[in-house]
């Protein structure tokens, strides 16, 4: 039933427009436009906007036909665009109208300004303006449609052919040089080699503030890992990852610091303190919680972490933790007489420290002790029946784990020069999670670019100003949407699927022997 | 002197009775099945000897050596291996992986190439598929994993819990033939089951339980030739 699609799918849109058009994301459209591609106007973004809404629109509506065949479609594209137009140009009237009586609708919408507006209307009277926005949506409609439609069928011829649908990576690898550069380790190697070398050489060019950007998502990567180990491969569920983080920073900042302790430790001491600390905390904040699993496990976690924080900020504790005002010049790593604390040397440092947490993750995933998590995460009963001491091998989860938060957090708080209980929101131990998930949990180059993603994206949205959160928002929405695995999921290349006849290989056992599975 | 010995072992679930005073032996070499109705005790019973629950009363002797206060993971390395009610595979783990697992607490390679090329003997569908995700395996499949994932441990004693379950009779029928060959290789096996008749006819001994107690038992054939349990498990009126 095309009609019937189109209708449904019309009336979904225009309130998407509309709401769209209220909060003012087609003035945001147009600035980013000429901001970022250098158009000279503000009206292309405007009009991208609507226009890539009228798409959208029926070739969603075209997506939801059961039966196919071109006068559906049309029908289904033409209904869907005149809905949407027919009350998005309604939604225009009223709103120009109002504004045209004198009216500031920005008492109630903050963005509704007169030019908001104006780039909607084009000057023209809310009649025809109204007119011409439902025209533009229609057509957007119908073509969108149509688009689909002839996606879909030539999927299906190619399918009828017998043709296999081919993902993105298939297509790439497609290319001789894509493949050649794939399956040889070599040239492999070279290409990680050069990333490698245009990483080190990154820092003499990007400038003080983008070097000390990822840094940030490097101290991410570094909590993204460690957090990984914890909830990824061994498969407990902890939302109170930042209380190590805490732990880190706290010792870094008290032992280095001029106040409140004039302990003034060097920070190369330091560090291994807090990491140590970090550790012994993971363990104890593991032994009350051993028996838990999953939503109980998560809550407790959560506590712990809250009750990190407002311990830090505490008055009772203020003459040890600083209290709510925090610990102020944490002390800086010196190499040679020279102070090597600012962001271009801890871009070095944060790298040689992400390096060693993804060499200790590859290492944990392929011993014993990775399969030990993994059985558990499977089934913990079953592990223990398989006479997997869990109890053993979650405290080393949770040591592993918080070892690399306190890491990153005696990094994090000597960089800054500061560390307090703001620091140290539940936000963070969220962000952590999410970047697990938004890469690809148990994946390590999902978590680097779940990282990069989650910390480093903001910065870049950095011009949507307001939108910053809300666009963010949305992306991680749909994103989970279209690929729940993750944007780069842990792959296990040796696994096979069902397959009627296989080719017997004799020599394989020899895996089991060498500890190798499951790479 | 046997080699597990059950001796009065009483198991709770918090406030709930559930095994009341259950005694037994397993003589090596022996198949001893234990059958009963739903909520009897069997898995429970399985569950105090390998570990995962604790006994309040009662005792577990293995092989001279009393059991009932040992974790699960160190009984395992003393010989008793459990095949799980419910096949309770790895299944996003390949089949080699899972029987990796099984083989967990050893680490003499020789000797656990040697027993994966005895499973893999034993079960040639499990070599096909080594490469597969055990959640990709058929049930029948699975519980073959499950019962080759156990021997990994090169077990003493192989506590099966309902390798019927939920399977097709003639999955059934090929199941228990390869418990009879795994006993006739001299391992001492305990089996619990709903489906009385098959385990009657594979076992050499068996004990029938009732809400936590042993109420009959005896040789495999006498058991089955007594009207009660004839009426009860075995369908006849």
């Amino acid at each position: 039933m095309g009609l019937r699609t189109g209708i449904r799918t019309g009336l979904i849109a225009a309130i998407v427009t509309i709401f769209l058009i209220l909060i003012g994301v087609h003035m945001l459209m147009g600035r980013l436009l000429q901001s970022w591609f250098y158009v000279p106007a503000h009206w292309p973004g405007v009009w991208l906007m609507v226009v890539l809404l009228g798409l959208w629109a029926g070739s969603r509506a075209v997506g939801q036909m059961k039966a196919r065949s071109w006068g559906n479609t049309l029908l289904a594209g033409a209904s869907a665009g005149i809905i949407q137009g027919a009350l998005v140009g309604a939604a225009l009237y009223l709103l120009a109208s109002i504004t045209q009586a004198g009216v500031d609708l920005r008492a109630w919408l903050t963005q509704m300004s007169q030019e908001s507006i104006a780039a909607l209307t084009l000057g023209l009277a809310p009649l025809p303006a109204a007119g011409f926005i439902g025209g533009v949506l229609l057509v957007s409609a119908v073509a969108g449609a149509a688009w689909r439609e002839w996606r879909l069928r030539v999927h299906a011829a190619r399918l009828a052919r017998g043709e296999r649908t081919v993902s993105l990576r298939e297509r790439l690898l497609e290319i001789p040089a894509v493949a050649q550069v794939s399956s040889n380790p070599l040239s492999r190697r070279v290409l990680m080699g050069v990333f490698m070398v245009l990483l080190l050489i990154a820092p003499f060019f990007l400038g003080q503030y983008w070097n000390y950007n990822l840094g940030t998502v490097g101290i991410y990567v570094i909590l993204g890992l460690g957090l990984n180990i914890v909830v990824g491969m061994a498969g407990l569920l902890d939302l109170g990852y930042v209380a190590f983080f805490a732990v880190g920073a706290y010792t870094m900042a008290l032992l280095t610091a001029p106040q409140p302790h004039h302990i003034q430790m060097s920070f190369w001491l330091a560090l291994p303190i807090g990491v140590l600390l970090a550790a012994i905390a993971g363990i104890l904040l593991g032994i009350p919680v051993l028996r838990m699993r999953g939503d109980y496990l998560a809550i407790v976690t959560l506590g712990f972490g809250e009750i990190i924080r407002i311990l830090s900020k505490s008055d009772v504790l203020t003459g040890f933790t600083g209290g709510p005002r925090g610990v102020r010049n944490v002390g800086h790593p010196v190499l040679f007489g020279k102070d090597i604390g600012n962001e271009f040397y801890f871009f070095y440092f944060i790298l040689i420290g992400v390096i060693l947490a993804i060499i200790i993750t590859r290492r944990l995933e392929h011993s014993r002790v990775g399969r030990a998590w993994r059985a558990m995460r499977e089934d913990e009963k079953v592990a223990q029946a398989m006479g997997i001491y869990t109890l053993k091998y979650k405290l080393m989860a949770f040591a592993m784990g918080a070892a690399m938060a306190g890491f990153s957090g005696a990094i994090f708080a000597s960089r800054n020069s500061f560390t307090g209980p703001e620091d140290f929101v539940l936000l963070v131990s969220i962000n952590v999670l999410a970047l697990v998930i938004v890469g690809g949990m148990g994946s390590i180059p999902g978590v680097i670019l779940g990282a990069f993603v989650l910390k480093g994206l903001p910065e870049i949205l950095r011009e949507l100003e307001d939108y910053r959160v809300l666009v963010f928002g949305a992306l991680l929405v749909v994103m989970m949407i279209v690929r729940p695995q993750g944007l780069w999921p842990a792959s296990r290349p040796q696994l096979e699927r069902p397959r009627p006849e296989e080719e017997a290989l004799e020599e394989a056992p020899a895996e089991l022997v060498e500890g190798e599975v499951g790479s | 002197m046997a080699l597990l010995e059950v001796h009065n072992i009483h198991t709770y679930y918090d406030h709930i009775h559930a095994l009341k005073g259950i005694s037994f032996e397993l003589d090596r070499g022996e198949i001893v099945a234990l059958i009963g109705a739903n909520g009897a005790g069997k898995t429970t019973t399985l569950n105090t000897i390998s570990g995962l629950r604790h006994p309040r009363e009662g005792s577990i002797i293995f092989d001279g050596q009393p059991i009932h206060h040992l974790p699960a993971h160190e009984i395992v390395q003393l010989g008793i291996a459990q095949v799980p009610e419910g096949r309770k595979i790895f299944s996003r783990l390949t089949v080699m992986e899972n029987l990796d697992m099984g083989a967990f607490t050893r680490r003499d390679r020789a000797g656990i190439q040697e027993d994966l090329e005895r499973v893999f003997k034993l079960f040639p569908r499990l070599k096909e598929r080594r490469n597969q995700l055990g959640g990709t395996l058929s049930g029948g499949e699975q519980q073959m994993l499950a019962i080759a994932r156990a021997l990994m441990a090169r077990p003493r004693v192989l506590l099966l819990d309902e390798p019927s379950m939920g399977l097709a009779p003639i999955l059934v029928e090929s199941i228990f033939q390869t418990i009879t060959e795994i006993s006739q290789q001299g391992m001492t096996i305990l089996l619990v089951e709903q489906n009385a008749n098959m385990a009657l006819s594979v076992a050499h001994r068996a004990y029938v339980l009732e809400t936590g107690r042993i109420v009959l038992s005896g040789p495999a054939a006498e058991v089955r030739e007594n009207p009660q349990v004839r009426a009860a498990y075995l369908g006849e009126a």
